[in-house]
């Protein structure tokens, strides 16, 4: 028989500083993997802690980008893990962002109120049309037991759909006559609150802190952490469970038309017809990484853009193709998720008997 | 050259909490050896590891005289040693004789899938003849009641070719008569040269069944003894140290009606009336299986009745200590602090709607653990999962009935709790009752109704099948569970 000299056992405490350490040797891992296939490919790997590290958080050009990039991803990150604590698998994020950013557009097109509140109306109808578009499988699924999974999913291309329809149609610019909407007037796009910083990733950090309180400090958050617990626990010891799980799911729509709107009036500047893609899936990634909590969404928003830029110059300065970008991005990702093993396990040497 | 299996200066942690130290057992073929201690004395641990499930970090293990090393449950089992769990580890859709295949791959020259298949059919309806199970090998696991799975684990580990067969708490589950029929059983098999292990806590199985007992406190074998030379006195004293009284019940008189339940159908429930008042026990017998979870779900508003009505009058302060702690109870994964407030967050007590104050939470369930003697709580932001059966229980009760209850649901309160932990909840119902609150105990075990109840009632095939007062006769409680059955 084999002898055994390792233990695999089940940690019952890991502190958050564990954790955290955890992630840095995983991430550090994938790193180290990464610079291995790019030195293979020909990036020395001087040049790519140049690219990566000091490019990508010191070069104010880059940054400014990652976080242009970070801000709509923020949002649906939060949109997700908002309702992945109550356990609803909102995999409808694109149609919800879709219509907040149809709902946003409406509000300029047909030119609705002065233009000093121009901007936040366009917030508010954002934020209503993605609340309205998740409202549909949430009651089905509270109603009925109706599967969200399926229900948000097919949703999303009723919702693209409807936008095609929109941008191919009654919505074309005519000026250019290219499909997408004709362009927002200068008051209703988000402005910049220093030069090239735009102010969505203010209003980004404001909603992660805000998801944060509702989550951690409130009553709530408290109910939540039941029904994601346990839901059966949960309605025998008193939590609302229905009304919280519509506020949780209709919050995350909300969340996911304000994506939509950020991305629609603070990077297009317009409604295109593609501006979703990609999101949903990056929602969904976000959300697991920061085991959805709201604050971590918000640093792994910003992770997640950085590596979107730093591959976009990897590919225009080292000619490094984007398929290998697509699995550097993998890699880093994979090991971050199989961190979750040891932040549960922990592996441990048994001196032989 | 007896021994089956020693076991010799075991040590086993988790996480820095030490399960077991230094602990020893030798089991002898052809003996019914138990293994008797309190919730998280160890004993399971110690199985788990005999059973190669857990890895000891220091000791040694030998099988029928021959050091063993063991690396998983196959190792074990090809040495002759299969346990059978208190939860049992059966596919729920699967057949019988998928479950028993699943776990005694037959060599490859006895054929494909369906081959082997029929071959296990057949061994599983000779051995279960042998045994007097009736056992259909075709019949999906999930369709089986509790006692019929156990027999199917039994079959499963005894066809895995078990000669030292360990079994964790195998009566917990069971009624007295289905109980009787299993220790019988397995008696039969240490008759025949096996070696049968028992894991319990109920004293009365030990000494009408087993030849030597190994008592365990701890983490530590205490003493092996044979129980028909040693009182049970002595015995309670081993397993907990000092003795445990009886409490003590002071005369009452029952006050207003507190609870009434007319014409109530739900699933097997048709037609349950019943009234308890304040100031009284009201003590629901009968064998599991007959509409007790449902009675229990329907008071507690977690399942909506097809007819009847339930009428509370402490509407709002009603305690439920539902059987099932972490189904029902408990969330496992969430801290002891959060399973204490959730009882009362919303009453405002830990802060408003926006702010709930994490410290007032800490301190409050801090106080109230000490009040109720919940043990093993290093931090109350630990998780809840982390404690042992009675002080999960003991939380159950701290949070239930720190909102003063005028209503009291006790289903089951003290099933898998060791003895003094059963009195301690024992002690909590008799106060409740005597500051005035209407009390609903529902269990199965009798002695446990007769020495609290006010009122005993009979419940059998969905229904209140009879009423007796105290103190009520036994063998008539007895009879009316039988009769209508």
């Amino acid at each position: 028989m084999p002898e055994r000299r390792f233990a695999l056992e089940i940690r019952q405490r890991t502190s958050w500083q564990q954790q955290g350490a955890i992630l840095a040797a995983a991430v550090l891992t994938g790193v180290l993997i990464s610079t291995a296939i790019l030195a293979l490919a020909g990036v020395s790997p001087a040049d790519l802690l140049k690219e990566f590290v000091v490019q990508t958080f010191f070069d104010k050009q880059n940054l400014q980008a990652v976080l242009f990039q970070a801000a709509p991803m923020i949002m649906i990150g939060l949109a997700a893990s908002l309702a992945f604590r109550v356990r609803f698998w909102n995999l409808g994020l694109e149609g919800q962002m879709i219509w907040g950013a149809i709902g946003a557009t409406a509000i300029s097109i047909f030119q609705v109120g002065p233009e000093t509140t121009r901007l936040p109306l366009m917030f508010m109808a954002a934020a209503a049309a993605g609340l309205a578009w998740v409202a549909l499988p949430a009651a089905l699924k509270l109603r009925l037991g109706v599967n969200e999974i399926i229900s948000t999913l097919m949703l999303n291309y009723l919702a693209s759909n409807f936008l095609l329809h929109l941008v191919y149609g009654a919505w074309k610019d005519t000026r250019t006559a290219f499909p997408h909407s004709p362009q927002f007037r200068a008051f209703e796009r988000l402005p910049e609150f220093a030069p090239g910083f735009s102010v969505a990733i203010l209003l980004g950090t404001a909603i992660a802190l805000a998801v944060w309180w509702l989550t951690d400090v409130s009553r709530g958050g408290l109910y939540m952490r039941f029904i994601h617990a346990n839901p059966r626990v949960a309605e025998a010891v008193g939590v609302p469970v229905r009304r919280m799980l519509l506020a949780a799911v209709l919050v995350s729509g909300a969340l996911a038309g304000i994506a939509g709107f950020v991305v629609a009036a603070g990077q297009e500047g317009r409604l295109t017809q593609g501006f979703f893609q990609g999101y949903g899936f990056s929602g969904i990634l976000i959300a697991f990484l920061a085991r959805n909590n709201p604050l971590a969404a918000a640093a792994v928003a910003v992770l997640v853009a950085a590596l979107f830029v730093t591959g976009r110059s990897l590919q225009v300065f080292y000619q490094v193709p984007f398929s290998m970008v697509q699995l550097i991005q993998a890699i880093i990702v994979i090991c971050a998720a199989g961190s979750e093993f040891f932040i549960r396990h922990r592996v441990r040497r048994i001196a032989p008997a | 050259m007896r021994a089956a299996l020693e076991l010799a200066g075991i040590r086993k942690s988790f996480d820095g909490f030490v399960a077991l130290d230094g602990a020893a057992f030798c089991a002898e073929w052809g003996e019914m050896h138990a293994l008797l201690g309190e919730n998280g004395a160890g004993k399971s641990s110690l199985m788990n590891i005999a059973a190669g499930l857990y890895a000891p970090e220091a000791g040694s293990i030998r099988v029928g005289g021959q050091t063993a090393r063991l690396a998983g449950p196959r190792d074990a089992a090809a040495l002759g040693i299969g346990m059978v769990h208190q939860h049992f580890k059966l596919v729920q859709p699967f057949t019988v004789a998928q479950n028993i295949l699943l776990c005694n791959p037959l060599s490859r020259d006895a054929g494909g899938f369906g081959a082997k298949l029929k071959r296990i059919e057949g061994e599983i309806r000779v051995r279960a003849a042998e045994l007097g199970f009736e056992i259909d090998p075709l019949q999906q696991v999930h369709r089986l009641s509790i006692a019929e799975q156990q027999r199917v684990e039994i079959l499963k580990v005894l066809l895995a070719g078990a000669r030292i067969l360990i079994l964790d708490e195998p009566t917990a589950v069971l009624t007295d008569s289905e109980a009787e029929r299993l220790l019988q059983t397995v008696r039969r098999l240490a008759q025949g040269g096996a070696a049968v292990i028992l894991v319990t806590h109920k004293m009365a199985d030990v000494r009408a069944y087993a030849d030597r007992v190994t008592v365990m406190r701890a983490g530590r074998t205490v003493r092996t003894l044979d129980p028909k030379q040693t009182s049970t006195d002595e015995l309670v004293k081993l397993i907990v140290g000092d003795a445990v009284t009886p409490p003590q019940r002071r005369a009452r008189l029952p006050g207003e009606v507190q609870l009434r339940i007319r014409g109530l159908q739900l699933g097997i429930l048709c037609g349950i009336d019943l009234e308890v008042r304040a100031g009284e026990i009201y003590g629901l017998a009968g064998v599991g299986g007959n509409g007790q979870p449902e009675l229990a779900e329907a008071i507690m508003g977690l399942a909506a009745p097809s007819a009847g009505e339930i009428h509370l009058e402490a509407n709002g302060s009603i305690a439920a200590i539902p059987a099932d702690r972490y189904g029902i109870a408990l969330a496992g994964a969430l801290s002891v602090a959060e399973n204490f407030a959730i009882g009362e967050a919303a009453s405002g007590r830990y802060g408003s709607v926006w702010r709930l104050r994490q410290s007032s939470i800490g301190a409050t369930a801090q106080a109230a653990i000490g009040a109720f003697n919940v043990q093993g709580v290093r931090s109350v932001w630990q998780k809840a999962a982390l404690l042992s059966g009675g002080n999960a229980q003991k939380l159950v009760l701290a949070r239930e009935f720190s909102k003063r209850p005028r209503f009291v649901l006790a289903h089951s309160p003290s099933r898998g709790l060791d003895v003094r932990a059963s009195a301690e909840v024992h002690e909590r119902l008799l106060a409740a009752r005597d500051d005035g609150a209407a009390v609903l105990l529902i269990s199965e075990d009798l002695d446990e109704v007769l020495s609290l109840a006010d009122r005993v009632g009979v419940m059998s095939r969905g229904r209140i099948v009879a009423e007796l007062a105290q103190p009520a006769d036994r063998q008539a409680i007895g009879r009316a569970m039988v009769d209508h059955a």
